[in-house]
């Protein structure tokens, strides 16, 4: 045993040396990147060089994260290939060539504000987008916010970056525009299907101890109970919980009929399973944070049909891009025949990324003039493939809201399982092209 | 009735727990190897019985005869070649070198399988259940237990009623005087990794039928082994049998008390044991008169 002992001692001293490690390493970045900004504020506004606008573009390529940017190469490609961006920004009488920098966030949030840096000081980036998940989004935001250069996020809950960047309602950031929705979205997209099924209204709530989940204890269940649903939480559990007994009982004996979570899709997958097997079958499972993908689905197998989820972006929204005049569901269909893979809402919000910032950077007198841009994305209004996306509106500065719709999936006929729009109440330019069907019968 | 169920399913998930621990007890047992990459090898299973699961199409309890002796020859090739040589230069090199294993088996799982994370379907298996007294029982979950339950026996018979058993209990007692009345103690060792690794392989399928795993699964999985090793004794097959249960029951009947108080139930449990029985529930002691 005490050989054992000697080995954990020296595992444990090995990872507090790789932890202080990591420390050194990151001090040095940091005084690198003090440095960094010293060099930066001397050359001041006229970064870049002339004629040629920079835009940098920050996802996770790859690690856990890695689905989120499945189509990113295509969208890219693609919004090279349109014509404002192979044929430069027309702005007044000049004409700006378009470089776009792509960086990977490799899923870590260090790498994330490190790759954000590289494009601002090495890349003289005049706006920097980012897409999917709060790990790549709000450290991202935070170096353009520092190093001020005009920033634009979608795919993360406006919350996450609002509040969990430390504003109050009703202050803004300097830097940083978004686009997405928040959890009066779910509400909006959500209760309504539960309101068309025929049910006793109790909702069993699986929200892990992190901080989406506590986001939905705290505020989501609020709004529940306030809906006329009465909310059976499971508990603030562990993630990567293995077993799952004692909230299916739980929801079991309180009978609960509806079904909502944002869990890890490891323990959406266990649970499920779990559930399964000691006969809970709410009636209908409305899930966030899972199953927004076609991968996700197939991990599940069967046991994925008629699960309800939201939908920002799909080939049924009836809309079209400012930059290729391509729909929404041209884009979706060049993505499958390219790459052979199936279509995902990640397309259309990428997509916008790049028709924001050319929105933007044709409206004003000077692109490369970054508070220029800046003032111009906070007050932009524009429709393009992801609708109409409005920051004048709020909820809150810089905020901009889409409204996703209600899809369930099913068995698919090119694919193994496929979304088909169940419910449009919150954007009706979306045509529902399924019925309700409960997840268990 | 919620106790009777908590019981229940947690002795059932210690069989999960011990199936993935008794590997790393038989290697640390034989050879003092701590196999940090013991997780991302049961990954790494997991992944080659998607492959064969996909590829040929037969059912997934098939894939397991291919996947168990191919993870067994991948054990005794990565013993002799990998493990043994840092072995000879230090008993500690081996940590840094199972750890180097588990980086480069992640990353290379990433290259070639994508971050999705999988899941081996086996339908009615992973989500069907028989009732008894009111209670549903998975029929996966017993599965699970019956194997690792049948894994350890089968193990401990092979140690203690066959020449191979006994040249490695030899070996691993005294290295030099097994060597010297003419075991051959590096072939042996290739064979108890061979095994161990063998066991591996029908973790990771179990897992990978249980829930779903990605590249980055392997360490989670190498906690709870570790656990279920330590608190049953390091080195004993009985004690990680009964360790996994342990383990699996205080994640369960902690879960019951309150749902974010289940791991952290067990991290308890460990370390109670680590401080109080460090030799674990059943020490090697015992198990040196079999």
């Amino acid at each position: 045993m005490s050989e054992l002992e000697d080995r954990l001692n020296l595992s444990i001293t090995r990872r507090t040396a790789l932890k202080v490690a990591g420390a050194g390493a990151l001090s040095l970045s940091a005084a690198a990147f003090l440095e960094a900004c010293g060099l930066g504020g001397l050359k001041g506004t006229s970064s870049g060089s002339a004629g040629t606008i920079t835009i940098g573009y920050v996802s996770p390529q790859t690690g856990p994260l890695a689905g989120f940017a499945t189509g990113d190469n295509y969208v890219i490609n693609g919004v090279r290939g349109s014509d404002p961006y192979k044929n430069g920004f027309k702005v007044g009488s000049k004409t700006y060539n378009v470089n776009i920098v792509v960086k990977d966030s490799q899923s870590d949030p260090n790498r994330a504000s490190q790759v954000a840096r590289e494009l601002i000081l090495n890349d003289n980036a005049d706006i920097v987008l980012c897409s999917s998940t709060p790990e790549v989004t709000n450290p991202v935001a935070d170096v353009c916010e520092a190093n001020g250069v005009p920033n634009v996020a979608t795919i993360v809950p406006w919350e996450s970056w609002y509040f969990g960047r430390g504003k109050k309602p009703g202050e803004k950031f300097n830097w940083n525009t978004m686009f997405f929705f928040g959890l009066n979205e779910f509400k909006g997209c959500f209760f309504p299907m539960w309101d068309r099924m025929n049910t006793n209204k109790v909702v069993a709530g699986m929200y892990p101890n992190d901080a989406d989940g506590n986001a939905f204890r705290g505020n989501f269940i609020p709004l529940v109970t306030g809906g006329g649903f009465k909310m059976v939480d499971g508990g603030a559990y562990t993630d990567l919980t293995s077993d799952y007994t004692s909230m299916i009982s739980k929801f079991k004996a309180a009978d609960a009929q509806l079904f909502s979570n944002c869990p890890l899709p490891p323990d959406f997958n266990t649970f499920w399973k779990q559930a399964a097997q000691q006969g809970y079958k709410p009636k209908l499972a409305t899930v966030a944070k899972v199953l927004l993908f076609p991968a996700d689905t197939t991990a599940l197998g069967d046991l994925v049909t008629n699960i309800a989820t939201d939908c920002w972006w799909s080939p049924f929204h009836p809309y079209h891009s400012t930059l290729t005049g391509q729909t929404a569901k041209q884009l979706a269909d060049g993505f499958e025949s390219s790459s052979g893979q199936q279509w995902l809402s990640s397309l259309g919000s990428v997509h916008s990324l790049f028709e924001v910032a050319h929105a933007a950077m044709t409206s004003v007198d000077n692109p490369k003039d970054k508070s220029q841009v800046m003032s111009k994305l906070q007050a932009l209004s524009y429709t393009g493939i992801s609708g109409t996306l409005d920051w004048t509106k709020g909820p809150m500065p810089g905020v901009a809201i889409q409204q996703p719709v209600g899809v369930q999936w099913r068995k698919g006929t090119k694919y193994p399982y496929s979304m088909v729009v169940v419910d449009n109440a919150l954007n009706k330019d979306v045509p529902t092209n399924g019925d309700l069907l409960p997840t268990n019968a | 009735m919620s106790w009777v169920n908590a019981v229940v399913q947690g002795i059932l998930l210690g069989g999960l727990y011990a199936l993935f621990a008794c590997g790393l007890s038989l290697m640390f047992g034989v050879m003092k190897v701590v196999n940090l990459a013991h997780g991302d090898f049961a990954v790494l299973a997991a992944y080659l019985a998607l492959v064969i699961v996909s590829g040929f199409e037969v059912p997934i309890l098939w894939s397991v005869l291919l996947v168990a002796p191919l993870f067994g020859l991948v054990g005794y090739v990565v013993q002799r070649f990998i493990i043994q040589r840092s072995l000879d230069v230090s008993p500690l090199t081996t940590l840094l070198v199972t750890f180097g294993l588990s980086i480069v088996i992640q990353n290379a799982l990433l290259e070639a399988a994508s971050a999705n994370s999988e899941s081996l379907q086996s339908g009615i298996l992973a989500s069907g259940s028989f009732q008894v007294a009111g209670l549903h029982v998975g029929y996966l979950s017993v599965l699970i237990f019956v194997t690792a339950t049948a894994v350890i026996v089968g193990l401990q018979l092979f140690l203690s009623r066959t020449s191979l058993g006994r040249q490695l209990r030899a070996a691993s007692d005294d290295q030099e005087t097994a060597s010297s009345v003419g075991v051959n103690v590096r072939h042996v060792f290739g064979v108890a990794a061979g095994i161990a690794f063998g066991t591996v392989a029908l973790a990771g399928v179990a897992f990978g039928m249980y829930s779903s795993f990605d590249p980055a699964a392997g360490p989670q999985r190498l906690i709870f082994a570790f656990e279920a090793v330590v608190i049953g004794g390091m080195g004993s097959l009985w004690g990680t049998l009964l360790g996994g249960i342990v383990l699996g029951l205080a994640q369960v009947l902690g879960s019951q008390i309150d749902p974010g108080f289940g791991v952290l139930a067990g991290h308890i449990v460990f370390l109670a044991v680590l401080a109080f029985r460090p030799s674990g529930l059943i020490p090697q002691v015992a198990q040196a008169a079999q």
